[in-house]
C-alpha cells in the first residue's frame, strides 16, 4: 500500500486540531497570570508576572477550600451516575439486540427518538416531579436523571448484535444457563469495551453538565464544579461587594478538566475499540 | 448591588423560570386575599426575647462575599440561632430560584438579599413580610430620605437597606491631564465639551456608556428628575419612559454617541476590562461602590483615577441619581419572622457589622450616621491619589432624588431596554425613537399582566 497524502485533507485536519486545541491552550496560558495581566497581555503567550501558584493556591483555599468539595460533588455525580448508566443501558442494549419480545421495535423507536431530545429540555419537567417528590436539592436530585442515557442504549444496541453472537448464547442455553447468568457471564464479557465506551460517555455528560444543577441545587453544599465555577464568575460583576475571582475561575476551570483529560488518555484504546468494532464489524 | 441582567447563564435560567413564574405574576392580583390578615399588632419584647432564645436555624440568601463573617457576629450574640447562609447566584438568578421555591411551596430561605428595584416584583406576590410590626418603622429616621423610600415603597416596609450605589463621575485625572482638562465637568454642557477635547487630543474615550446596562441609563434619568416607573403596589403601574425630562437625557447621549465621542462597549465582559487596562475609557460615570470595584480589577492604573460628581443639568443643588443597593427582606412565608428580622437589623444596624460590611465586603453604607462617620469619610485612597472618595460619595449620597419608584416587573423592562434603547446606543441610531418602542412595549405587557396603566 502506498502512503498517499492529501494536502487539502492535511490542512483541514490541522485547522481542526487548532480549533479544539486553542481553547484549552488559552486555558492554560491564562491560568498562569493573575487579574491585570488577564486584561493586558496577549491571550497566547504569558503575562509579565508567572502566578500559577498564586492562582493554584486561591483555588483551593477559596472559602475554606470550597473548590474540594465541588469537585468530590462533581466525582460523586459523575461515578455515580457513568456507574448506573453504563449498567443499565447495556442491559436494555443488549435485551434490545438478543431477544424478541412484543413492542420492541416501538419500544427501541421511543429511545431512538429520546436521543434527539436535549437533556435541557427535560429538565424542566424532570424539577417538577423532582420537587413533587422532595428530591429537589439532594444528590439525587443530580444522580438519578444521570442514569438514562438514550444514546448508550443505542450504542449496546449495535454492539451487542455484533459482538454476542447468538451461537455462543444458543450454546450456553443447551448447557443449562439462565438469561441472567448467560447475560452476566458471557454478554458482559464480550460487551466490555462497548460498556467503557457508555461509561466515558455518560461519564463526561455529567461531568460538564451545567443546566440541571443549576437548576435543582440550592444550596453551595451540594454545587457540582460547573455551577460553582460560574457562580464565582458572576461575583466579578456584582458591583457593591463585587470580588475580583476571574484568575480564581480561570484556574479553576483549568483543573476541572485536567481529569477529565487523563482519564481519556488512560482508557484511549477502550475509545478506539469502542468505536471501530462497531464500524467494521457493522 | 447592581444587576446584571446579562450573564453567561442567565438566558437559559429564564426560559425555564419564567414559565414556572409566569404563573405568580400572573395570578398576583387575585392571589392576595388568602394571606391578608387583620393588620398585625407590633412585637414586643418578650416575643422577640423568646424568638432569639429557642434553638433555631434561619436560611439566608445572599450574594455578599463573605457575609458569613457579620452573620457569626449575630450567632456569638444569639447562640440558640444557627444561620445558614446560601449563595445561590446573584441578582436575576437568585429571584428566578426564590420565585421557584415560593411557587413549589418549599424551599424558600426566611432572609433574603433583594435589590431595591426588585422589591415591588415580590410585594405584589405579597412574598415579603412588612416589617413595621417588628420595629422597622423606628428605623426610617437612620437613612436619607431616599433610601428609606426605595425599601418602603407602599406604605410597608418591605426590606432593611444593606448598600447603595449614589452616582458620580470617576476619570482618569492623567488621561484628561493630556488633554489639558485639569478639572472634572460641573455641566453636562461642558462633559459634552470636554469629550470632544479627549477624543481629539488623546486615543481615548471620555468614557463608556455601556448599551446592555439599563441601571445606568436609569441612574442617570434619576438624576434628570425623570420619572419613569411608578406602582401604587396594587394595580396600577405609572409608565413614563419617553417623558420630556428623559427624553432631554436620550438626546444628550444620542449626541455624544453619533459624534463618536462616547463608546458604547458592554460593560462586565472582557473587551470592558480590557478598554479600561489599555486606556480606552478615560472614565467612568458609576456609583459609590465602583471606586473599589475598579481597584480589584484594574491595578496597574492606580493612583491615576479621581472622583467626581456627576456633572448637573442646570445650576444649583447638585443632584445625583443612584445605581444599584439592595435590601435584606423577610419573606412572608418564614416561619421564624421575628428571628429572621433581628438577623436582618443586626446585619445592617449594628456599628461592628455595618462597618465590616463596608470594609470587608466593600458596601457603600446607607445610614447617614455611618455616612458621616468621620473614620469612613477621611479614609484617604491611594488607588484615587490620595483622595477621600468616600467623602465625596457621602456628600453625594444624601443628594439623590428622592421619590424615584419601580415597576414590579423590573426584569422585563430591563430586558426590553436592551433590545430597543439599548439596540439604538449601538447602531448610533435614535434614542428618542427606541424610547417610544420601550414605552408602548411596556404598557402593552403591563396591559396583558392585568395592571392598569396610568
Amino acid at each position: 500500500m502506498t502512503r498517499r497524502r492529501s494536502t487539502l485533507l492535511t490542512v483541514l485536519l490541522w485547522l481542526v486540531a487548532l480549533y479544539f486545541v486553542l481553547p484549552l491552550a488559552w486555558l492554560a496560558l491564562s491560568s498562569t497570570k493573575d487579574n491585570s495581566d488577564l486584561f493586558t497581555s496577549f491571550g497566547f503567550w504569558f503575562g509579565d508576572r508567572f502566578s500559577l501558584a498564586d492562582n493554584l493556591r486561591a483555588v483551593f483555599e477559596f472559602r475554606d477550600g470550597q473548590y474540594l468539595r465541588w469537585t468530590l460533588n462533581t466525582a460523586i455525580y459523575a461515578f455515580a451516575g457513568a456507574t448506573g448508566a453504563s449498567l443499565l443501558a447495556t442491559m436494555a442494549g443488549y435485551a434490545f439486540a438478543k431477544y424478541r419480545f412484543p413492542g420492541d421495535k416501538l419500544y427501541f423507536s421511543v429511545i431512538l427518538g429520546a436521543i434527539m431530545i436535549p437533556l435541557t429540555a427535560l429538565a424542566l419537567p424532570t424539577y417538577l416531579i423532582f420537587n413533587a417528590a422532595n428530591l429537589t436539592n439532594t444528590m439525587w436530585a443530580i444522580i438519578v436523571p444521570s442514569l438514562v442515557s438514550p444514546f448508550g442504549v443505542y450504542l449496546m444496541r449495535v454492539y451487542a448484535a455484533d459482538s454476542v453472537p447468538d451461537a455462543l448464547i444458543e450454546a450456553a442455553r443447551i448447557d443449562g444457563a439462565g438469561e441472567l447468568r448467560i447475560f452476566a457471564q458471557i454478554g458482559l464479557r464480550l460487551l466490555g469495551p462497548g460498556i467503557v465506551t457508555v461509561f466515558l460517555f455518560t461519564l463526561v455528560a455529567t461531568w460538564n453538565n451545567y443546566f440541571l444543577p443549576l437548576i435543582m441545587l440550592n444550596s453551595s453544599d451540594l454545587y457540582p464544579l460547573t455551577v460553582g465555577l460560574a457562580q464565582q464568575q458572576a461575583a466579578s460583576a456584582a458591583g457593591g461587594g463585587s470580588e475580583a475571582l476571574f484568575s480564581t475561575v480561570i484556574t479553576g476551570s483549568f483543573v476541572s478538566v485536567v481529569p477529565l483529560v487523563i482519564a481519556f488518555v488512560f482508557l484511549q484504546r477502550y475509545w478506539q475499540s469502542g468505536l471501530g468494532a462497531g464500524s467494521v464489524k457493522g | 448591588m447592581r444587576k446584571r441582567a446579562t450573564k453567561p447563564a442567565a438566558g437559559t435560567v429564564l426560559t425555564v423560570v419564567t414559565v414556572l413564574s409566569a404563573v405568580s405574576l400572573a395570578a398576583c392580583s387575585s392571589s392576595s386575599d388568602e394571606q391578608e390578615g387583620p393588620a398585625q399588632a407590633p412585637v414586643n419584647q418578650a416575643q422577640i426575647d423568646e424568638a432569639l432564645n429557642t434553638p433555631t436555624t434561619l436560611t439566608f440568601w445572599t450574594w455578599v462575599p463573605n457575609i458569613e463573617d457579620e452573620v457569626a457576629l449575630f450567632e456569638a450574640k444569639y447562640p440558640s440561632i444557627d444561620v445558614k447562609v446560601e449563595n445561590v447566584g446573584q441578582g436575576l438568578a437568585q429571584y428566578q430560584k426564590l420565585r421557584t421555591a415560593l411557587k413549589s411551596g418549599e424551599g424558600a430561605p426566611d432572609l433574603v438579599q433583594v435589590e431595591f428595584q426588585y422589591i415591588p416584583s415580590f410585594t405584589i406576590t405579597k412574598s415579603l413580610l412588612d416589617l413595621t410590626p417588628y420595629g422597622a418603622g423606628d428605623l426610617k429616621a437612620n437613612y436619607p430620605e431616599w433610601i428609606w423610600n426605595q425599601v418602603a415603597p407602599s406604605g410597608g416596609v418591605y426590606g432593611l437597606p444593606q448598600d447603595s450605589g449614589p452616582m458620580g463621575n470617576l476619570y482618569r485625572a492623567d488621561i484628561l491631564k493630556e488633554a489639558g482638562i485639569t478639572e472634572a465637568p460641573q455641566t453636562w454642557e461642558q462633559y459634552a465639551a470636554d469629550a470632544r477635547t479627549v477624543r481629539d487630543k488623546t486615543d481615548s474615550y471620555i468614557s463608556n456608556l455601556a448599551s446592555n446596562e439599563p441601571a445606568a441609563m436609569v441612574g442617570l434619568l434619576w438624576q434628570a428628575g425623570a420619572q419613569p416607573f411608578g406602582f401604587d403596589g396594587e394595580k396600577t403601574v405609572t409608565i413614563d419612559v419617553n417623558s420630556d425630562a428623559a427624553k432631554q437625557v436620550y438626546a444628550y447621549w444620542q449626541d455624544l454617541i453619533a459624534q463618536d465621542l462616547v463608546s458604547t462597549d458592554p460593560d462586565f465582559t472582557d473587551s470592558w476590562y480590557q478598554g479600561f487596562s489599555r486606556d480606552k475609557y478615560a472614565g467612568w460615570l458609576t456609583a459609590a461602590w465602583a471606586p473599589v470595584f475598579l481597584q480589584g480589577t484594574v491595578k496597574d492604573t492606580a493612583g491615576k483615577w479621581k472622583a467626581a460628581p456627576l456633572p448637573q443639568w442646570s445650576s444649583g443643588e447638585p443632584v445625583a441619581g443612584n445605581w444599584g443597593g439592595s435590601s435584606d427582606a423577610v419573606l412572608a412565608t418564614s416561619k421564624n419572622p421575628i428571628a429572621a428580622y433581628e438577623l436582618a437589623e443586626f446585619l445592617n444596624t449594628d456599628p461592628e457589622s455595618t462597618r465590616m460590611l463596608n470594609e470587608q465586603q466593600n458596601l457603600f453604607p446607607v445610614q447617614t450616621a455611618q455616612l458621616e462617620d468621620s473614620a469612613f469619610t477621611e479614609a484617604k485612597s491611594d488607588f484615587f491619589g490620595g483622595q477621600p472618595v468616600n467623602e465625596l460619595f457621602s456628600q453625594i449620597a444624601p443628594t439623590v432624588n428622592t421619590d424615584f419608584q419601580w415597576l414590579p416587573f423590573m426584569d422585563y423592562a430591563y430586558s426590553r431596554f436592551n433590545e430597543t434603547i439599548g439596540d439604538a446606543m449601538t447602531n448610533k441610531g435614535d434614542l428618542g425613537a427606541a424610547a417610544d418602542l420601550w414605552q408602548s412595549d411596556l404598557e402593552k405587557y403591563a396591559q396583558q399582566q392585568g395592571f392598569e396603566v396610568n
